[in-house]
């Protein structure tokens, strides 16, 4: 197991190189330039060389490479957004909590929901809970985050008045979860998408389970049907939901970019689009950085829990 | 299935834990920090002291710099104009109502005075306080002329040869400022164009680190600070303390969380002071006890909030939480109209804001165009030919119907751009533009006409060919055949350039649309030369032209004069390069270069996009919108 670890560790690290490399190219490569995109259309080409030379943007891309991951290295340093007047860390440490409030918990919102559901739609497979469920799951699925997050403003927070129109305002992760009533619709319209995705993958996992050879064995042996349901079916069934799991974990710090916009909260999601829409050079790079980490340890945690949930499973 | 059909009671428990999360979300709706209510109908009443006045921020847009002195990338309206302005006010306020005059009232100086043939310039101080009870002196202009002359590379509105570097000398004594030019100038084009960008800094700022002894900076003589080199390298003591002070400054500046508990930034002159600060955008403030101007604000707190996005905005103001927002395009459900040359009318406001809101159109002191790559070596190296043709870019233009794109895509929340020097809002600067009117108005007929005359085989619809190199100007054979870029995203301005294609189309002129990003249309707009390998672009629209701050005085020497580094087009005419140093230089008012831009067309004139405000019902003087973006929420006072 531990060999094991440090092979996968090893490999992230490659991984994660790898794609900050590819992306500070990438970045070089677009048109117009940072200098460009920061100083605006009164930007003379006096301004243009002056704001290079302080940014380092006139030395070679190796040179700039260089700098960048000796940056990272030595001082733990992503770079400086100007778009912000703020360190691109200090940035990503600021709405990395924002983003896990907003996300984790409607990630945990969904589980909550999706994991009895899928359960439920299997026990009353083709009968009208089922189909109900069903179709209600596509609707989920289907509809634009944008539409579900105005269509609930208007009625739960403009209309009735019960709910808040925005997110919590606060800086703080307290101060975000001290004002529920602000959490609400964010994280129901969120959620919505994730319940249809996971309770669809929570019915086919479940059904799957339900005709295994072990499932016979426990019913011939006497085991209650709560116990074959609880004990049986469904720890098996959840292995696929914990890869899931694992591969949402860089949703959970990516951001949610629609909800954020629509609710007036400013997480990852909004972070990293804007660094990209506004070639935001140093803060694109920072939080590319950081979604591919979290990707490979989300991979990471999926790989080690399927050992955890499945004793078949060991890794050597 | 027996089994799992059995199973109902397990089901159950399951159903426990699903009910349980949806209990949870509704007691948090019954419970947790509600919202405050709206604002009520009333429009008129009594005038009551104090109160809130939440402002709403640009949709990302959140202020992110205080120090006066800021770089380019800091100069924004949500900066300037919406947060140091309040504190820190310039030695020359600029907006009176709605216009962009000089506006002495609300300024820390008298009027300039100058002699000596406009090359001196005596401003004398209104001896206004800071707060921390000291005097903004005619010393306090000099520290921020010192710090001018060491970091003017990293000063916004810096252009080689403007200010500091046209001075020979600046000296302080007593309340009196006196400025040595090297050279003579217009007296308007300096005291809006130069005298503008001067904000005044309290000597408790000459330092280079929190409780040490004051620098040399903020004390010393004009003729002390020696700096040397194009990279201006500090040359002396005096000189080398700026650049210290500078640092210093700049450096805390970054700590945005400390803006409102940072000491430095509590001495201000303004009329309100900060209290409350957060990267999000979120500010407040308060009025400033000491402030010496003529209007003391009325307001207990004014704050501003921050938006992601238009939706996340109108829904604030749905909800009564705005005072002063602007109301996204795509929820404007009236159409405004237009009364004499550039009032505005709104239309009925949005139902959902109707009772609480008045709506007020907004205004901008701002030329709207794009350019024409002068030296194109785009369509086979003809294009830059072709646009040098007056008649080509007269025909282009008079197939822009300004007054129906506004109409259609604006929702009348426009006015129209026919020159360089800005008509509207009614101003002094505009007199013989406003009475030429718009020289190339709508006309398809005569679009046709004009490319015909010059031997062009027109074929509406389709692509021009030149039959007649001579009269054409462009080889012959060659096929009208344009690229214009602009930047995508919006789905207005997808419309105007949809609509303006097929406009050009009338008259067989084909234009390829393209979208890019604002940085990369920026980043192919520079001016170029033929024999460079990167002046193959031909039109870019970056969406805004040019708005005239903190140059207040549209005199156009960054914009047509030959060489100017944002002539983008690299547009070039011996008058033009005469009117514009005749009223920079010379005595010459704007109105022959007014009227000469408009008829020569440098550039392809757009219309304006205005913002249509939101404005609480009981909350008084907030109108005019001024058209430099100012706002001064010490004339704000709400009614009973």
């Amino acid at each position: 197991m531990t060999g094991y670890l440090i092979r996968r560790i090893a490999q992230s690290v490659v991984v994660v190189f790898g794609v900050v490399l590819l992306t500070f190219i990438l970045t070089k490569i677009i048109p117009g330039g940072a200098a460009r995109a920061a100083l605006g259309p009164k930007a003379t080409p006096l301004k243009i060389q002056v704001y290079n030379d302080q940014h380092h943007y006139n030395v070679s891309i190796y040179q700039q490479f260089w700098i960048y991951i000796w940056q990272i290295v030595r001082h733990g340093s992503l770079g400086y957004s100007d778009k912000y007047n703020q360190s691109v860390r200090s940035l990503i440490d600021e709405r990395i909590p924002k983003t896990l409030v907003l996300v984790g918990l409607s990630t945990i919102f969904a589980l909550i929901v999706a994991i009895p559901l899928g359960v439920l739609q299997v026990v009353r497979r083709n009968k009208p809970v089922d189909y109900i469920v069903t179709g209600a799951s596509f609707v989920g699925y289907a509809m634009p985050a944008f539409l579900l997050g105005e269509l609930l403003i208007l009625w739960f927070a403009l209309d009735l008045h019960w709910f808040s129109f925005e997110a919590p305002q606060s800086n703080s992760v307290w101060g975000e979860l001290s004002d529920p009533r602000a959490l609400v619709l964010p994280i129901f319209s969120l959620a919505v998408l994730t319940i249809a995705g996971f309770s669809r993958y929570m019915r086919s996992s479940m059904m799957e389970a339900l005709t295994e050879d072990y499932i016979r064995t426990a019913r011939a042996k006497g085991a209650s049907p709560r116990r074959v349901l609880y004990r049986h079916a469904l720890r098996n069934a959840l292995i696929p939901i914990i890869t899931l799991l694992g591969l949402t974990l860089p949703a959970i710090i990516g951001g949610a970019i629609i909800t954020e916009t629509v609710f007036n909260y400013p997480g990852m999601g909004l972070l990293t689009t804007n660094a990209a829409t506004q070639n935001d050079v140093p803060l694109l790079i920072g939080t590319t950085f950081v979604a591919a980490i979290a990707t490979v340890i989300g991979n990471l945690i999926a790989d080690l829990l399927y050992a955890v949930v499945d004793p078949r499973v060991r890794y050597a | 299935m027996q089994s799992v059909g059995s199973g109902t009671r397990a089901i159950r428990g399951l159903g426990v834990l699903a009910a349980a999360a949806i209990v949870v979300l509704t007691l948090a709706a019954c419970g947790g920090g509600g919202s405050s209510s709206g604002s009520n109908t009333t429009s008129s009443g009594t005038a009551v002291k104090g109160g809130t006045a939440y402002f709403a921020e640009g949709t990302q847009a959140a202020p992110n710099y205080i120090f006066p002195f800021a770089p380019l990338q800091y100069f924004s309206t949500t900066n300037f104009q919406d947060f140091i302005n309040l504190m820190y006010r310039p030695l020359y306020w600029f907006g009176q109502g709605a216009g962009p005059n000089l506006n002495l009232s609300l300024s820390l100086a008298n009027a300039p005075q100058y002699s000596n043939g406009g090359k001196t310039i005596k401003i004398t101080m209104k001896n206004y306080k800071w707060s921390n009870g000291e005097s903004v002196t005619a010393q306090d202009v000099l520290f921020w002329m010192n710090l001018m002359k060491v970091e003017k590379l990293n000063w916004a509105g810096y252009a080689a040869g403007t200010i500091p570097d046209d001075l020979s000398s600046v000296t302080a004594s007593g309340n009196t400022v006196t400025f040595q030019l090297k050279s003579t100038a217009n007296s308007n084009w300096y005291t809006y164009n130069e005298l503008s960008q001067i904000t005044p800094l309290p000597m408790a700022w000459d330092v280079t680190k929190a409780g040490q002894k004051p620098a040399l900076c903020g004390t010393a003589e004009w003729s002390q600070v020696q700096v040397a080199g194009s990279k201006v390298t500090p040359n002396s003591a005096a000189a080398k303390s700026c650049s210290a002070v500078y640092s210093y400054l700049t450096g805390q500046a970054k700590h945005l969380s400390s803006y409102a508990s940072n000491p430095i930034w509590a001495i201000v002159d303004g009329p309100f002071r900060l209290t409350h600060f957060d990267t999000s955008g979120n500010v407040t403030m308060v009025p400033n006890k000491k402030y010496s101007g003529p209007v003391k604000p009325k307001l207990a707190k004014f704050v501003e909030l921050p938006f992601t996005s238009d939706s996340a905005e109108f829904n604030a103001l749905a909800a009564g939480k705005v005072d002063v927002g602007i109301l996204p395009p795509t929820d404007i459900t009236s159409n405004a109209t237009t009364t004499g040359t550039c009032g505005i009318k709104p239309g009925a406001n949005n139902p959902r804001l109707a009772a609480n809101y008045n709506l007020v159109a907004g205004n901008a002191w701002q030329a709207n165009y794009f350019p024409e790559n002068f030296n194109s070596t785009g369509n086979g190296g003809q294009a830059g030919k072709l646009f040098q043709q007056l008649y080509f870019r007269q025909a282009f233009q008079i197939l822009v119907d300004q007054p129906a794109y506004i109409s259609h895509i604006d929702h009348g929340y426009g006015v129209p751009t026919y020159g360089p020097v800005p008509v509207c809002p009614t101003n002094s600067f505009a007199a013989s533009e406003l009475k030429l009117g718009n020289p190339y108005a709508y006309n398809p007929g005569k679009a046709k006409q004009l490319l015909t005359s010059h031997g062009w085989t027109v074929k509406p619809g389709g692509t021009s060919v030149c039959a007649n190199a001579a009269k054409c100007g462009v080889a012959a054979g060659t096929k009208l055949d344009v690229n214009l870029q602009y930047v995508g995203g919006s789905p207005f301005e997808d419309q105007l350039m949809q609509s303006q294609k097929s406009s050009w189309a009338q008259a067989g002129i084909h234009v390829s649309l393209s979208t890019g990003t604002f940085d990369t249309v920026l980043g192919n707009a520079v001016p170029c030369d033929s024999s460079s390998s990167n002046c193959s672009w031909q039109m870019e629209n970056w969406g805004g032209g040019w708005i005239f701050s903190p140059d207040y005085y549209p005199s156009g020497e960054d914009l047509f004069q030959t060489g100017a580094s944002s002539n983008s087009g690299s547009y070039s005419d011996k008058k033009m390069d005469s009117l514009i140093h005749g009223s920079t230089v010379g005595n010459e008012t704007l109105d022959e270069y007014g009227v000469y831009g408009a008829q020569q067309l440098p550039v392809v004139w757009q219309p304006i996009t205005l913002t249509a405000n939101e404005i609480n019902k009981k909350l008084q003087g907030v109108t005019p919108i001024n058209a430099l973006t100012n706002i001064n929420p010490e004339n704000w006072y709400f009614t009973k």
